[in-house]
């Protein structure tokens, strides 16, 4: 037992004392927030979209859209003309030279019939679609109630909307968590798992092979059984990522309290979009422990079959090709996360949750992002850690076997028959 | 020579131990058995089974069928690790760890404690001239220093038992003179040697006690002075000065000569049983060569070699794992 301390100890403090820890103990969390904020800003920023409104209206319609758009602020209105013979052939060639970014089409049929046009370089923002088609619609409604002859004052009072809040239920209790935030926190939960289980897995396995290479695996199983120098690995490496956690968690927090702070510090401007992103979610320590349970999980689960794939191969490049399949596996949930978080009780959802090699991303997904069971949380968690077992089982097997073997790479045959050869 | 003392218990036994890989058999029923104190030559061509013979004292790998007894109990080399030293075939190191760091962790695994193998990894670095470097990362050092953290990490928890997997190969000259002088001092201190080799010089040099493998099956063993005696048969070395006459029909002579090796100015003859070196001595004056050189000598241990193995498994290729 001594000497899987002493390994598990080598494979810590050796990692902690690189370089590399500390750059990706830094970076990682401003990798992750670009993750998460850069899309958000690049929808956000840009600048005001530069549009000409073509407007065939007689009613002065197209003046309040301008108007109302305008007042808003994705879009800039460059101009209001009528329509005349050759301006949509010249509005287009503006567009081509990227001078303006695209135009909209008003006439008096957008009252009647509700038909308008919008031209531009980029039609698959979302956001300036929903708010082209909000203005119009709303300022359509207006038009025709006060052409039935209805109070323009009745009409902006039955205008205000309707703001639905979402509160998540969870173990009987209504929590902070709104579905926007509940959805955020579940996308970073599963950006944060998979990235996290991949990249220590991928060092247990780097860690195997070198001593593979090195043949100082010879020298360490004539001290100590296969099985305890693999477990030593996967705890030492494992007991890293939980520093990593630690460290950032304590980042993190040091981030809250001084989020006014740093805030203060961007223009104003910035500083509502900056609060979307900053927005962060209220996280129930339920949360946090079934998000640490399942990465562990995940880890030790994850981490056996690189342990596995190290051992099988005899050089970085044949690792990288043998560590594909399980790659592929790990992406499975990850891949899934939209699917998920959007319906958690789904069929797929709930499956993926107790399959032990989706459960580690999958469970923590739908936990987050609605709730789950307690009978589901538990027979999950009973999967996984036989998953973990077998799993374990069957890796040790073949990394007794395959840290010993070099030249060609075995042929699946072979490997069944490591791990049938008792 | 006195007759021999009752034996010892051995430390090494291997009792018809046999090792299948898929396709072939690495080692066939090999029998050998190791005394206390003495160096021990494991010895074979390239493939005839001494690293997976070593494996299976280590408890790297298990042998299909017989038993390896170590210090008189069952069971490989894991459950006395601690007594015992190996230096792998090939060998490395953590190359991003630093050296008195890997030698403790290395240490530890034989079961040291953390402080008396730090103080005995300083000692030995030292001694060896490498205790500037203690900080510094394995990568950092020559080859030839790698080496010596080696040696280290194989002697620092003081095994009773050393066992060596061609200790020499790649090796430069200084490192191969510290490892001779090494393994002789550890004689001196009743250390008991294990060493496997391909080169017959080497062992001819060091071995008190030797087995010769070839194709997974013991060939000979014993000691190396015995080993000479009865497989050696009687051996001339004829220098000549100039002109060799007609020599080569002497040489060709089957009652006089079992086997010759003629290079021109010099040739290695063995004799036909019963032959006597003076009939030779006196039908090469009679050919009209001109002797520099007509010397008795005992066969070199490569010759035995060949001549047990043939030069067929002598030269028989490397096989993985074998």
């Amino acid at each position: 037992m001594r000497k899987v301390w002493a390994v598990v100890r080598r494979e810590f403090v050796e990692r902690i004392r690189s370089r590399w820890f500390w750059i990706s103990a830094v970076l990682g969390p401003v990798f992750f927030g670009a993750i998460i904020i850069i899309p958000l800003r690049l929808a956000a920023s840009g600048g005001a979209k530069r549009i000409v409104v073509v407007d065939g209206t007689n009613t002065g319609f197209g003046a309040r859209v301008a108007d109302t758009l305008m007042r808003g602020r994705t879009f800039w209105i460059v101009a209001r003309t009528p329509p005349r013979a050759g301006l949509l052939d010249s509005l287009t060639s503006e567009v081509g030279a990227n001078r303006l970014h695209g135009f909209l089409i008003v006439s008096d049929t957008t009252v009647e019939g509700g038909a308008a046009e919008y031209r531009a370089s980029n039609i698959s923002s979302f956001r300036d679609i929903d708010e082209l088609r909000g203005v119009l619609g709303r300022l359509a409604v207006n038009a025709r109630l006060e052409r039935a002859g209805v109070d323009p004052r009745t009409v902006s009072r039955a205008q205000i909307s309707v703001n639905l809040a979402t509160k998540k239920i969870s173990g009987f209790k209504t929590t902070g968590e709104s579905s926007a935030q509940s959805f955020w926190l579940a996308y970073v939960m599963s950006i944060v798992l998979f990235v996290v289980i991949a990249v220590y897995g991928v060092n247990v396995m780097s860690s195997v092979l070198e001593e593979k290479t090195t043949r100082i695996v010879e020298v360490l199983v004539s001290s100590l059984k296969p099985f305890q120098l693999m477990l030593g690995k996967v705890v030492g490496v494992g007991a890293v990522s939980i520093f990593q956690f630690v460290i950032w968690g304590v980042g993190g927090r040091l981030v809250l309290t001084q989020r006014a702070a740093l805030l203060g510090n961007l223009g104003p401007e910035d500083a509502a979009t900056q609060q979307v992103a900053l927005q962060l979610p209220h996280v129930a320590a339920t949360t946090v422990a079934v998000f640490l349970a399942y990465f562990l999980g995940g880890f030790f689960l994850y981490s056996a079959m690189f342990a596995a794939v190290g051992a099988m191969s005899s050089n970085e490049q044949e690792a990288r090709q043998a560590q594909q399949p399980v790659m592929f596996l790990l992406m499975i949930a990850y891949l899934s996360v939209f699917a998920l978080a959007n319906d958690p009780g789904s069929g797929y959802a709930v499956a993926l949750s107790l399959i032990p090699f989706t459960a580690p991303i999958a469970m923590p997904v739908r936990w987050a992002a609605g709730s789950v069971g307690p009978n589901e949380l538990v027979a999950s968690l009973v999967l996984l850690v036989l998953g973990i077992v077998v799993v374990t089982w069957v890796a040790a097997r073949i990394y007794r076997v395959g840290i010993l073997m070099t030249g060609k790479r075995p042929s699946l045959g072979e490997i069944v028959r490591w791990v049938r050869a008792g | 020579m006195p007759a021999p003392a009752p034996a010892p218990a051995p430390i090494v036994v291997l009792d018809r131990v046999t090792k299948r890989f898929a396709g072939h058999t690495a080692v066939d029923g090999l029998a050998l058995a190791v005394q206390p104190g003495v160096i021990f030559g494991l010895l074979g061509p390239n493939g005839a089974g001494k690293t997976t013979s070593i494996r299976m004292i280590m408890d790297i790998i298990e042998p299909d069928e017989g038993t390896v007894r170590l210090f008189g109990e069952c069971g490989g080399g894991r459950t006395q690790t601690a007594r015992i030293g190996y230096l792998p075939e090939e060998r490395g190191l953590y190359r991003k760890m630093r050296v008195l760091d890997v030698l403790v962790f290395l240490a530890e695994m034989k079961g040291v404690e953390r402080r008396v193998a730090r103080a005995k990894g300083l000692a030995w670095l030292e001694r060896l001239g490498l205790a500037d470097w203690r900080l510094r990362r394995i990568d950092e050092l020559s080859k030839g220093m790698q080496q010596k953290v080696q040696f280290i990490a194989t002697l620092l928890h003081e095994p009773e038992l050393v066992i060596l997997d061609e200790p020499f190969a790649g090796l430069d000259p200084v490192n191969a003179q510290v490892l001779k002088d090494t393994v002789l001092e550890l004689r001196r201190r009743g250390v008991t040697l294990l060493f496997s080799t391909h080169i017959m010089e080497q062992a001819e040099k060091l071995c008190d006690q030797l087995c010769i493998i070839a194709r997974g099956r013991k060939v000979v063993d014993g000691a190396l002075g015995d080993i000479k005696r009865t497989h050696g048969g009687q051996h001339l070395i004829i220098g000549f000065d100039g002109s060799s006459g007609a020599a080569a029909q002497v040489f060709a002579d089957t009652r006089l000569v079992k086997k010759a090796d003629d290079y021109g100015q010099y040739a290695e003859l063995e004799l036909a049983p019963g032959a006597d070196p003076q009939q030779i001595l006196q039908a090469l004056v009679a050919s009209g060569a001109r002797l520099a050189k007509f010397e008795l000598e005992e066969p070199s241990l490569n010759k035995i070699f060949i001549d047990l193995v043939g030069p067929d498994a002598a030269r028989a290729e490397a096989r993985p794992d074998a």
